[in-house]
C-alpha cells in the first residue's frame, strides 16, 4: 500500500490532537488516511494511560486541592494521552471552551475535573445526552446557579446560557432564536436540579465530592411555552426541543468548524455574521441531523471533507495556548511518566492567556488573533524555543539522531526542509525561509559541513540542528496549527 | 482522644477503633497528605507529609504524642541537604536515627535524635548503592537499612551509613521479581515482606532475599490487593496491608492468610474539634451534610500502616489528611 500522505496527516493530528511525532506520522502513514481518522474518533479503542502511576506520584491530585494543582492536571494528562487517544483530550478541550466553567467561582477543583471528564467521556457522542450530562454537573449547576433556581424563586442564570451560549445561540441571519419568555420558561423547566454539599469546607479532613440531586417538591410543575411548545416540561423536555432546532445545528456547526478547521468571528457576532464556508457548515448542519445528533458523526464528516483536507485549512488556526504547551510537551516526549516540574511548565498555558479551568467568564476564551498580545507572544516564543532546542529531551535527541542518520553533508537549505519536516511538515513563509538559511549558512561557514567525519563535525552537526530547530520554534509559524 | 463514644470492630472482630490523629494543614497541627507514619524511640508518632506541589511548606515530618498531641516538625522542602521533595518513608535505626526517603532526589536523609541533619547517601542510578526513586525503609535485626528501590524494582540491603550490602529483585512477576515495589516490613526474625505493588502481591524473603512466600492477587474480595503499598508486620507475625486503591487495611495470619479488614471509622480528631470550636460556622455546614457519615469515616487512600508494641494500629489515611489507630483485641 502506497504511504499516506503525510503533511496532510500532520494536519489531520494538529487539529484532532496536539501534533505527532515523526515515528507517530511514519506508524500512521502505513494507514490508509480514512482510518486514521476512524481510529482518532474512537479513543476508547486505545490503552488507558496507567492512572495508578500518576496517582502515586501526583498523590495530591486526585483530590486537587487548587486551582494550580488541577491546571497541572489537565496538561498533564493532555500530555500522556496525546500520543493515543488525542481526540479524547482535544473534545474535552473543545467542550471546556464552549461550556465554559471556572474555578474562580466554583472553587471546587475535584468537581470541575469531573466536568472534564463528562467531556472526555461524552464529548464525541449524541449532543443530546451531553446536554443532559451538562445540566447534571455539579460543576455548571453551582457555576450558573441552578442550585438557586427554585420553584418559587426561579433564578435565569442557567436556562439564558443554556440558550444562549450553550445550544442556539442569541440567533443566525440576523434573527434572534429566542425570546425572554424562553429563557424564563427554560428556568423553570429546571427548577429542583440541585447538587449536594456545596457548602461543606476542606476542613477538617479534605473535601466531600459534589454531587447532583432532584429535588421534586421544588421542580415547577406548571404548564410551559418553550420555542412554540406548551406543556408541563421538565429540563429533559427543554433539552430534546432544543436539540431539534435548526439554530443548534448552526451553533454547533460552526463551533466545530471554528475549533477544528479554521478560525470564524468571536460567538457573539454569529448572529449577525454569516459563516465564512457556508457549504462546509450546512454539511455539518445536515450531518448533525442525520445522525441524530451524534458528535463523532459529525466529525468524521469533518475530517473526510474537501474543506478539511484543503491546503487553505492548513495552518489556518493560531494555536491555543494548551496546543502550544501539550503540542510541544508531545513533541519533545516529556512527562510520559510523572515526575516533578510538570507544575512549572503547566502553568505556561496561564502566562500565554489560557488559564484553564478558569475561563474568563461563561462566555469562554476569545480565539483565534485575540490568543496574540505582545505578553503572550513573548511567553509563547520562549516556552518553545527553550524546550525544542534541548538535547536532553528525548523527542529533541530522536529527531537530531534521525537528522545525523539522514544527512551526509550539511547545507542551509536541507538542514531547514528536514527540520521542518521533523517538527511536524511545518511550513516557513519564503521570507523567513530565506532568513533562516542565511542563519544557518553563517553557521556552516564556522566548519566543513560534514556530519559524518569526527565527533566535533558531529556535534557540530547536532548544534547546528539545534540551532535551527529552536529558530524554527521562535518562528510566527510555529504559533499555527 | 476523639469525642465519639462509639467504637467500632473490624469486620471479623479482631481490632476495634480507637482514636483518630489528623486535620488538613500545611503547618502545625494538622497533616497534608501523609503517606508514612511509625512510633520512634521517644515513644512519639512521626508522620511524614507530602503536601501538594503548590504547597511546599507542607512538605515535613510532623512529631506528636499517640494521644495527638502536637509536638514539633522537622525537615523542609528543596534539594540541599537535610531537605526533601517527595518524601515517601521514614525508619529508625537502633540508635534512634531517623531515615527519610525522598524519590525525588533518589536519596535517604538521616537525622540525629535532635532531629537535626546529619548527612545523605544514595543517588540516581542502577548500580550498587544507587537508588531509582527509593520508597520503603526498614531497619534489619542485624543493623542494615534495606530500602525499596521502586523503579530498579529491587530491594537494596545498605549499611547504616549507605554503603552497599546486597540486592535482590529485578522487573518481572515470578518469585522474587517485582513490578515497581512500594512498602517494606521486617518480622523479629529478619524475614522480609515486601508490597509488589503492581503485581497486587505481598512477597516474604529471608534476609539474604531468599523466596520464602508470596500470597495476593489482582482484585477487591477478601485477600485480593488493588495496589498494595504500606506493610507492617507485629508481635505475633500477623501482616498488615496498606489496599490502596481498595481504601483498606487487610490483615493476614503469618501464613498469608487472611484474617480480617479495617475500612476506616473516623470520629473527629482533638485537632479537628479545636478547629471546630473556634469555627463554628464550619460545624453547622458539616452537620448539614448530606453525605456526613460513609466518605469521611473511611479510609481515602491509605499508605502507611505501622503496629506497636501493645498492638495499636496506625494508619496514614492520605487523603484525608489524619492518622486512624485500631487497638488489636
Amino acid at each position: 500500500m502506497p504511504e499516506t500522505d503525510k503533511p496532510l496527516l500532520a494536519h489531520l493530528l494538529r487539529r484532532a490532537g496536539f501534533g505527532a511525532t515523526f515515528q507517530e506520522l511514519d506508524r500512521y502513514s502505513q494507514l490508509d488516511y480514512e482510518t486514521v481518522v476512524d481510529q482518532l474518533l474512537h479513543p476508547e479503542l486505545q490503552p488507558a494511560i496507567e492512572e495508578d502511576v500518576l496517582e502515586r506520584y501526583y498523590i495530591d491530585w486526585k483530590e486537587s486541592r487548587n486551582i494550580e494543582g488541577a491546571l497541572t492536571e489537565s496538561v498533564y494528562r493532555m500530555n500522556a494521552y496525546a500520543g493515543g487517544r488525542p481526540l479524547q483530550e482535544k473534545i474535552a478541550l473543545f467542550w471546556h471552551g464552549v461550556f465554559a466553567t471556572g474555578l474562580a467561582k466554583v472553587l471546587h477543583e475535584k468537581t470541575m475535573l469531573n466536568q472534564i471528564d463528562l467531556f472526555r467521556e461524552q464529548g464525541l457522542g449524541n449532543f443530546r445526552e451531553l446536554l443532559v450530562g451538562l445540566a447534571k454537573d455539579p460543576a455548571m449547576i453551582f457555576w450558573l446557579d441552578n442550585n438557586f433556581n427554585h420553584k418559587d424563586a426561579p433564578n435565569e442564570n442557567w436556562g439564558r446560557e443554556l440558550l444562549e451560549l450553550f445550544s442556539l445561540g442569541v440567533g443566525m441571519n440576523g434573527q434572534e432564536n429566542y425570546t425572554e419568555d424562553d429563557v424564563q420558561s427554560a428556568a423553570r423547566a429546571f427548577t429542583g436540579w440541585t447538587i449536594d454539599d456545596d457548602n461543606v469546607t476542606s476542613f477538617p479532613f479534605g473535601k466531600l465530592p459534589w454531587r447532583f440531586r432532584y429535588l421534586p417538591d421544588d421542580h415547577d410543575e406548571e404548564e410551559k411555552t418553550f420555542l412554540g411548545h406548551t406543556g408541563n416540561f421538565n429540563g429533559e423536555d427543554i433539552i430534546d426541543i432544543i436539540v431539534e432546532q435548526p439554530a443548534t445545528a448552526r451553533f454547533i456547526s460552526r463551533h466545530l468548524y471554528n475549533f477544528f478547521v479554521a478560525d470564524d468571528v468571536q460567538v457573539p457576532a454569529w448572529q449577525h455574521t454569516p459563516p465564512g464556508d457556508p457549504e462546509a457548515i450546512k454539511i455539518l448542519e445536515e450531518e448533525y441531523f442525520r445522525s441524530n445528533y451524534d458528535i463523532r458523526s459529525m466529525l468524521d464528516v469533518l475530517f473526510n471533507s474537501d474543506f478539511f483536507k484543503s491546503d487553505r485549512a492548513r495552518f489556518a488556526k493560531v494555536k491555543s495556548p494548551a496546543e502550544v504547551v501539550v503540542g510541544t510537551l508531545h513533541l519533545l516526549g516529556d512527562f510520559k511518566f510523572p515526575k516533578r516540574g510538570i507544575f512549572d511548565v503547566a502553568m505556561g498555558c496561564r502566562y500565554m492567556g489560557q488559564d484553564l479551568l478558569n475561563p474568563p467568564s461563561v462566555e469562554g476564551w476569545h480565539t483565534g488573533e485575540e490568543w496574540i498580545d505582545s505578553g503572550s507572544l513573548v511567553e509563547r516564543i520562549n516556552f518553545v524555543a527553550d524546550q525544542v532546542s534541548d538535547i536532553q529531551q528525548p523527542g529533541v535527541r530522536a529527531m537530531v539522531d534521525a537528522l545525523l542518520d539522514r544527512m551526509d553533508e550539511l547545507d542551509p537549505e536541507s538542514v531547514i526542509d528536514a527540520c521542518l519536516e521533523l517538527l511536524g511538515h511545518m511550513r516557513l513563509h519564503e521570507k523567513n525561509k530565506a532568513h533562516l538559511a542565511g542563519e544557518v549558512r553563517a553557521m556552516l561557514a564556522q566548519r566543513s559541513g560534514l556530519v559524518a567525519g569526527s565527533p566535533e563535525d558531529r556535534l557540530f552537526a547536532e548544534n547546528t540542528f539545534l540551532h535551527t530547530m529552536k529558530m524554527i520554534g521562535s518562528s510566527r509559524e510555529y504559533q499555527f496549527a | 482522644m476523639t469525642t465519639e463514644t462509639e467504637q467500632p470492630v473490624s469486620t471479623q472482630g479482631f481490632y476495634r477503633y480507637h482514636d483518630v490523629i489528623g486535620l488538613l494543614s500545611p503547618a502545625g497541627p494538622g497533616f497534608s497528605g501523609p503517606v508514612a507514619v511509625t512510633t520512634g524511640p521517644d515513644g512519639m508518632l512521626y508522620v511524614a507529609n507530602r503536601a501538594n506541589p503548590k504547597q511546599p511548606d507542607g512538605v515535613r515530618v510532623s512529631r506528636c504524642t499517640t494521644d495527638g498531641d502536637y509536638l514539633d516538625q522537622f525537615g523542609v522542602w528543596g534539594e540541599g541537604p537535610g531537605e526533601f521533595i517527595w518524601v515517601t518513608d521514614i525508619a529508625f535505626n537502633p540508635q534512634g536515627e531517623v531515615y527519610l526517603a525522598d524519590e525525588h532526589s533518589h536519596r535517604i536523609s538521616v537525622f540525629g535524635a535532635d532531629r537535626q541533619f546529619t548527612r545523605t547517601f544514595g543517588g540516581h542510578g542502577s548500580g550498587p548503592g544507587e537508588l531509582d526513586r527509593p520508597s520503603g525503609l526498614e531497619f534489619g535485626p542485624g543493623g542494615n537499612l534495606y530500602v525499596v528501590d521502586t523503579l530498579n524494582h529491587r530491594v537494596q540491603a545498605l549499611t547504616a551509613n549507605g554503603e552497599f550490602v546486597s540486592k535482590w529483585g529485578a522487573l518481572g512477576d515470578a518469585e522474587g521479581q517485582f513490578n515497581m515495589p512500594w512498602g517494606i516490613a521486617i518480622d523479629i526474625s529478619g524475614d522480609v515482606y515486601v508490597t509488589d505493588w503492581r503485581n497486587d502481591r505481598v512477597q516474604k524473603f529471608d534476609a539474604e532475599g531468599n523466596f520464602l512466600m508470596a500470597f495476593g492477587a489482582s482484585g477487591g474480595d477478601e485477600g485480593q490487593f488493588n495496589r498494595p503499598n504500606g506493610i507492617s508486620v507485629d508481635a505475633d507475625g500477623d501482616i498488615y496491608v496498606c489496599d490502596w486503591l481498595n481504601d483498606r487495611v487487610q490483615v493476614f495470619d503469618r501464613t498469608g492468610g487472611f484474617k480480617d479488614v479495617l475500612i476506616g471509622h473516623s470520629g473527629m480528631s482533638k485537632w479537628g474539634r479545636t478547629l471546630l470550636a473556634a469555627n463554628p460556622d464550619i460545624e453547622r455546614k458539616l452537620e448539614l451534610a448530606v453525605q456526613n457519615i460513609e466518605p469521611k469515616r473511611r479510609f481515602y487512600r491509605p499508605v502507611s500502616v505501622h503496629v506497636d508494641g501493645n498492638g495499636k494500629v496506625y494508619v496514614a489515611d492520605c487523603y484525608r489528611h489524619r492518622v486512624q489507630i485500631y487497638q488489636k483485641l
